[in-house]
C-alpha cells in the first residue's frame, strides 16, 4: 500500500471507527484526582494574591524595591572560561545521541535520544538556566566547534562572510521557534527516535552553517531561538556574572530589570515562548477539543488534528500578544502618554521580561509530572544506549517508578506545586513590572496608574493557568 | 535495529535476562541456560520478529505501560521455555502515539523495515480500526488485544485477530443475567453518549431482559461533561440498579457526585472496572464504591482460590496481591485487560507451532493454523481462564468477573461461563482470500 492511498484508506476508517462499536479506555487518570480538589478556591486565592500585590505597591514607594532590585551579593571569582572545551563536548554527547536515534531502539521510552532532548534537555535545562543562569552559553554545541574550524581557516579574527540586518532583530529566531513548536505540539511523531535524530540534526547543521557565515553572535542572537530563548529565561536567574567577572547572587528577576528593552521581534519572542505552552495546555482540553468537535473520551490521535491545533497555536500567539500590546498601550496612555507607536514599543520591550517568570513557572508547571515520569526512563535509558543489554551507570534495570505521579495524594502534591509555581510568578511579574514602569515613568503614580491593565491581564493570566492545569483534558 | 531490551520495568530479578539475551544475540552461550536448549537444535536459531505496536505516547500511555510489561513477561516466559518451535522471539517495539494514521505507518514499518513474523498487541480501538487495513494489504497477521467488537463485527479483514480478550459484545451479554438473579430487576443505564456508551446500550439489554430484568431507564451523557449532579433526576425512581460505563478524567467526579446524589440510600451500583482501571480503588472521593459491584476482565486482586497459573502469571508480570507494581504499590495495573497481551503471545506461539511456521513465507499457513484453533485450556498460558476461540470470527470468548468492592478490594462473587458471552453472528472471515 503505498503511503499516501493508506493515509486516506485510515482517514476513512477514522470516520468508520467513529460509528462503529468500540472499546473506549480514555484513563480516568490523574486530572480526575485534581478535579476533585477545590481548584476553584485556588484560582480565587491566586487572582486575590495577584491583585494585593499589586494594590500594595501602589501603596508602597517603589524606591526601596528598586534598590532591593539592585543589590547584589559577590561569591566568588569565576575559573577560567572553558566554553570552547563544553560545548565541543556538548557536541560529541549531541552527535552520540544521535547516534542512539538512530541506531538504538525503536521505542520513545528506552531510546535516550527523545528523552534527553525533550524532558533532560528542554524541560530541566530551561529550569536550570531560570535558576542558575545561562548554561545554554556553555553547552551550545556550535560555539566551540566553529571556533575550531574558523582558526584552522585563519579566519579566526576575520569579520562574518555575511552581515545579519539589525533592523530586522530576532524576527528569524521567532520563525525557527514557531517551526520548532509546532514540532514539539502538532507534529504527530516528535518523540520517534529516527525522526528525531534527523530533524537535529539537522538543525545543528543549520546552525553551524549559520554561525560560520553570520558568526556566533549575531546568528545566536537573533536566528537560533534557543539561545535566544535561553538568554531570555536566564535573566530571571538568581546567579550573575558581574563586570568584575566574578558570580554574584541577585533576587530572582533582577537582572532581568537590568536587561535592555527587547524591541519589538524579542518581546514578541517571549511572547511566544509563553503562548506555546499556555496552548500546549490549552489544545487537552475538554473545552478546546469540544471546540474543534472532536469527542474529548476519544481523541483520534494528533494526524487528524494538524490543522486546527496548528491554527489554535498561531491564535494563542496573536491573543496574547495582541492583550500584552494592548494593555501597554492603555496603560502608557492612562499614565499620559502619547501613546505613539515607538513609546508603546519601547515601554513594552521593557515590561516584558515581567513575561519571563511567568513562561518559567507555565514551563515548570505545565511539565512537571512529564518530567518526573519521563526522567526515570532517561535514566534508564542513558545507561543501555542502543538496546543491547548494557549497563554504563548501572541503572539500565531502573524501575520506573510510575506512582510517583499517580493517584490522590501525588494529585495534591502536584497540584500544589503547580498552583504555588503560577501564583508566585505572577507575583513576581507583578513586581517587576512596577519596578520597570517606575523607571520609565520616574513617578511613583504615574507608575502604578500604566500598570492597572497590565495587573488586570497578569489577574486573568494566573486564572487561565490554573484553570488549564486543572480542568478536564483529553490525553 | 532490532530489539533486545527486555523491559525497564521488570522486576529487579528478571535483569539477568538481559545477559542471556545479550548473548543469545553474539551467538554465544547458546545452551548454557536450561531454557536455550532447544534452540540449539532448531533449523535456525533466528529469532521469531513479533512486532510490538505499542501505545507508548498519547492517550493510551497509561495502559501502554502495562502492555509493555506484560508483553516482555510473556516474552521472556516463552523465550525461557524453549521459544517458539525451537528459536527465541523478540519483541520489536514501535510507538504508535496511539493514532490511528501513524498505526498504519507502524504496520507498514513492521512488515518493510523490520520484517517481523507477525504485528501484535494493539489496544485502542480506533488504531486497530486505523491499521488493520495495512495488515490486510502486507498480509501481515495482526494479533490485536482491545476488547473491542471490530474484530468479530467482520468489518476488518482475514489478517486481524483477536484471540487473547474477549469483546465488548461479549462482556456486557454475559454479565446481564446475574445481575437480574443478583443484583435488580429493574436497571437504569447510564452511559457516555458514543460510541463505547452505545455498544453498552444496545448489547446488555438482550441476556438482561432474558433473565427477567427490564430496562427501566437510559442516562446518555454528552461526553464533553464534568459534572453530573443534573442528570441524577433522569434516574427513574423505581430503579434498582444503577449499570454505570462512565470513563476518562471525570469519573472520579461522578461517583463523587452520585454519592453525593444519594447520601447512604439508592440504587445499588453495577459498573465497568474500565472507568477506574490503573486507579486505585481506595482513593478518597471513591468510598461510595464501597458495596458496588464491577464487570472485571480478570480480577485485579489476587483471590483466595487463584489457581497457581494466575499466580505465577502475576509474579512473571510483576504486580503483588492489590494489582499494583510490586516495585512501586502507587502503580496500579491495567488487569483487567493486560491478561489479553499474555495470553495472545502464547496463541500466537499456538499457532506457529500448528503451522510449523518457518519464516514470513509462512504467513499464510499461520493464518489458516490460526483459524483452526478452538479451546484454551486455563493453565500457565491462559492464566484468565479457559477461552473458546471462532476462527470464523477470529474472536476468542471467555469468561467474566463480577467483583464486589468490600473491605478495600474487589473480591470476585461470580465467574461466568464462556457460554455467556456467546452470541450468533453469521460472519466468516475464512471464506475472504488469502
Amino acid at each position: 500500500m503505498t503511503k499516501s492511498a493508506s493515509r486516506t484508506a485510515v482517514g476513512i476508517l477514522c470516520a468508520i471507527a467513529a460509528l462503529a462499536p468500540a472499546a473506549a479506555l480514555a484513563h480516568a487518570a490523574d486530572r480526575g484526582f485534581v478535579m476533585l480538589l477545590p481548584t476553584g478556591h485556588y484560582m480565587v486565592g491566586g487572582a486575590l494574591a495577584v491583585l494585593a500585590s499589586f494594590t500594595a505597591l501602589a501603596l508602597i514607594p517603589p524606591e526601596p524595591l528598586d534598590r532591593l532590585a539592585r543589590w547584589s551579593a559577590r561569591l566568588l571569582r569565576l575559573p577560567v572560561d572553558g566554553r570552547v572545551l563544553t560545548s565541543t563536548l556538548s557536541l560529541v554527547v549531541l552527535m552520540l545521541l544521535i547516534w542512539c536515534g538512530l541506531k538504538g531502539s525503536r521505542d520513545p521510552l528506552s531510546n535516550p535520544l527523545p528523552l534527553v532532548i525533550w524532558t533532560v534537555w528542554w524541560v530541566g535545562l530551561t529550569l536550570l538556566v531560570g535558576l542558575f543562569g545561562n548554561l545554554w552559553r556553555w553547552l551550545d554545541p556550535w560555539y566551540g566547534p566553529a571556533r575550531a574550524v574558523l582558526a584552522f581557516a585563519g579566519r579566526r579574527h576575520a569579520p562574518p562572510l555575511a552581515v545579519l540586518p539589525r533592523r530586522i532583530g530576532a524576527a528569524p529566531a521567532i520563525l525557527v521557534f514557531l517551526a520548532f513548536a509546532w514540532f514539539e505540539l502538532i507534529h504527530p511523531a516528535p518523540d520517534d527516535p529516527e525522526l528525531l535524530a534527523v530533524v537535529v540534526a539537522a538543525y545543528w547543521l543549520f546552525g553551524f552553517v549559520g554561525v560560520l557565515v553570520f558568526g556566533h553572535e549575531a546568528f545566536t542572537r537573533q536566528v537560533e531561538c534557543f539561545s535566544v530563548f535561553f538568554a531570555m529565561i536566564s535573566k530571571l536567574a538568581m546567579l550573575r556574572r558581574g563586570d568584575d567577572g566574578a558570580l554574584h547572587f541577585n533576587l530572582p528577576g533582577a537582572k532581568a530589570l537590568d536587561a535592555a528593552s527587547l524591541g519589538l521581534s524579542g518581546t514578541l519572542f517571549l511572547l511566544l515562548a509563553l503562548s506555546t505552552v499556555s496552548f500546549d495546555g490549552l489544545m487537552r482540553t475538554f473545552l478546546w477539543l469540544g471546540a474543534i468537535g472532536v469527542n474529548p473520551l476519544e481523541f483520534p490521535g494528533r494526524t487528524v488534528l494538524i490543522w486546527p491545533n496548528t491554527l489554535g497555536m498561531m491564535l494563542a500567539f496573536a491573543t496574547l500578544a495582541g492583550a500584552f500590546l494592548g494593555c501597554v498601550w492603555i496603560g502608557q496612555r492612562l499614565a499620559g502618554r502619547r501613546g505613539t507607536l515607538l513609546e508603546t514599543g519601547a515601554a513594552a520591550g521593557a515590561l516584558v521580561w515581567s513575561i519571563a517568570p511567568i513562561a518559567l513557572a507555565y514551563h515548570f508547571s505545565h511539565y512537571l509530572v512529564s518530567f518526573v515520569l519521563y526522567g526515570q526512563y532517561a535514566l534508564a535509558a542513558i545507561s543501555d544506549p542502543l538496546s543491547n543489554g548494557a549497563n554504563l551507570f548501572g541503572t539500565a534495570g531502573y524501575h520506573v517508578l510510575a506512582g510517583a505521579t499517580t493517584g490522590a495524594e501525588s494529585a495534591w502534591v502536584v497540584w500544589n506545586l503547580q498552583a504555588g509555581a503560577i501564583i508566585a510568578a505572577h507575583v513576581l511579574a507583578v513586581l517587576m513590572a512596577h519596578v520597570v514602569a517606575f523607571r520609565l515613568h520616574g513617578d511613583a503614580r504615574r507608575a502604578t496608574v500604566s500598570q492597572i491593565p497590565l495587573a488586570l491581564l497578569m489577574i486573568g493570566y494566573t486564572v487561565l493557568g490554573l484553570w488549564l492545569l486543572s480542568s478536564p483534558t483529553g490525553f | 535495529m532490532t530489539e533486545k531490551r527486555t523491559s525497564l520495568i521488570l522486576p529487579k530479578t528478571t535483569i539477568t535476562r538481559r545477559g542471556a539475551l545479550k548473548g543469545l544475540a553474539a551467538g554465544a552461550a547458546i545452551g548454557l541456560a536450561p531454557g536455550y536448549v532447544r534452540y540449539a537444535q532448531a533449523q535456525s536459531s533466528a529469532p521469531i520478529k513479533i512486532g510490538f505496536q505499542a501505545h507508548r505516547t498519547g492517550i493510551g500511555a497509561a495502559y501502554g505501560r502495562w502492555y509493555e510489561r506484560t508483553t516482555m513477561a510473556a516474552a521472556k516466559a516463552i523465550n525461557d521455555a524453549g521459544g517458539i518451535n525451537g528459536r527465541p522471539i523478540e519483541i520489536i517495539t514501535e510507538d504508535d502515539g496511539t493514532d490511528p494514521a501513524r498505526g498504519a505507518e507502524v504496520v507498514e514499518k513492521f512488515a518493510r523495515q523490520h520484517n517481523v513474523d507477525v504485528a501484535y498487541g494493539t489496544l485502542f480501538s480506533h488504531v486497530v480500526v486505523g491499521s488493520a487495513p495495512a495488515a490486510g494489504e502486507l498480509k501481515l497477521p495482526y494479533y490485536v488485544v482491545s476488547e473491542g467488537y471490530h474484530v468479530a463485527s467482520g468489518s476488518l479483514n482475514r489478517y486481524v485477530f483477536q484471540p487473547g480478550i474477549t469483546d465488548v459484545r461479549s462482556q456486557v451479554r454475559a454479565v446481564g443475567p446475574w445481575i437480574a438473579n443478583n443484583v435488580g430487576k429493574k436497571i437504569t443505564l447510564v452511559f457516555p453518549d458514543y460510541a463505547f456508551g452505545h455498544d453498552h446500550r444496545d448489547y446488555f439489554p438482550e441476556k438482561f431482559k432474558e433473565a427477567g430484568g427490564e430496562v427501566v431507564g437510559m442516562v446518555p451523557i454528552p461526553p464533553t461533561e464534568s459534572s453530573f449532579t443534573r442528570y441524577f433526576p433522569q434516574i427513574p425512581a423505581s430503579t434498582e440498579v444503577i449499570y454505570h460505563v462512565m470513563v476518562g478524567p471525570a469519573v472520579l467526579t461522578f461517583v463523587k457526585e452520585l454519592g453525593e446524589f444519594y447520601g447512604t440510600g439508592g440504587p445499588k451500583l453495577f459498573g465497568f472496572i474500565d472507568s477506574l482501571e490503573a486507579v486505585d480503588i481506595n482513593s478518597p472521593g471513591l468510598e461510595f464504591l464501597d458495596g458496588t459491584y464491577f464487570w472485571e476482565g480478570s480480577p485485579r486482586y489476587l483471590q483466595a482460590d487463584a489457581s497457581d497459573a494466575q499466580k505465577a502469571y502475576r509474579a512473571a508480570v510483576g504486580i503483588d496481591d492489590n494489582g499494583a507494581s510490586v516495585n512501586d504499590a502507587k502503580d496500579v495495573s491495567t488487569a483487567a485487560h493486560m491478561y489479553g497481551c499474555w495470553e495472545t503471545l502464547y496463541v500466537i506461539k499456538q499457532a506457529m507451532e500448528a503451522a510449523g511456521y518457518q519464516g514470513p513465507q509462512d504467513r499464510a499457513k499461520l493464518v489458516e493454523a490460526t483459524e483452526a484453533l478452538t479451546d484454551f485450556a486455563e493453565g500457565p498460558e491462559h492464566p484468565q481462564g479457559a477461552k473458546r476461540f471462532n476462527g470464523k470470527t477470529h474472536q476468542v470468548y471467555g469468561s467474566q468477573y463480577i467483583s464486589q468492592v468490600s473491605g478495600g478490594k474487589l473480591n470476585v462473587v461470580h465467574k461466568t461461563a464462556i457460554e455467556d458471552g456467546l452470541y450468533d453472528t453469521d460472519v466468516d472471515y475464512t471464506t475472504k482470500p488469502l
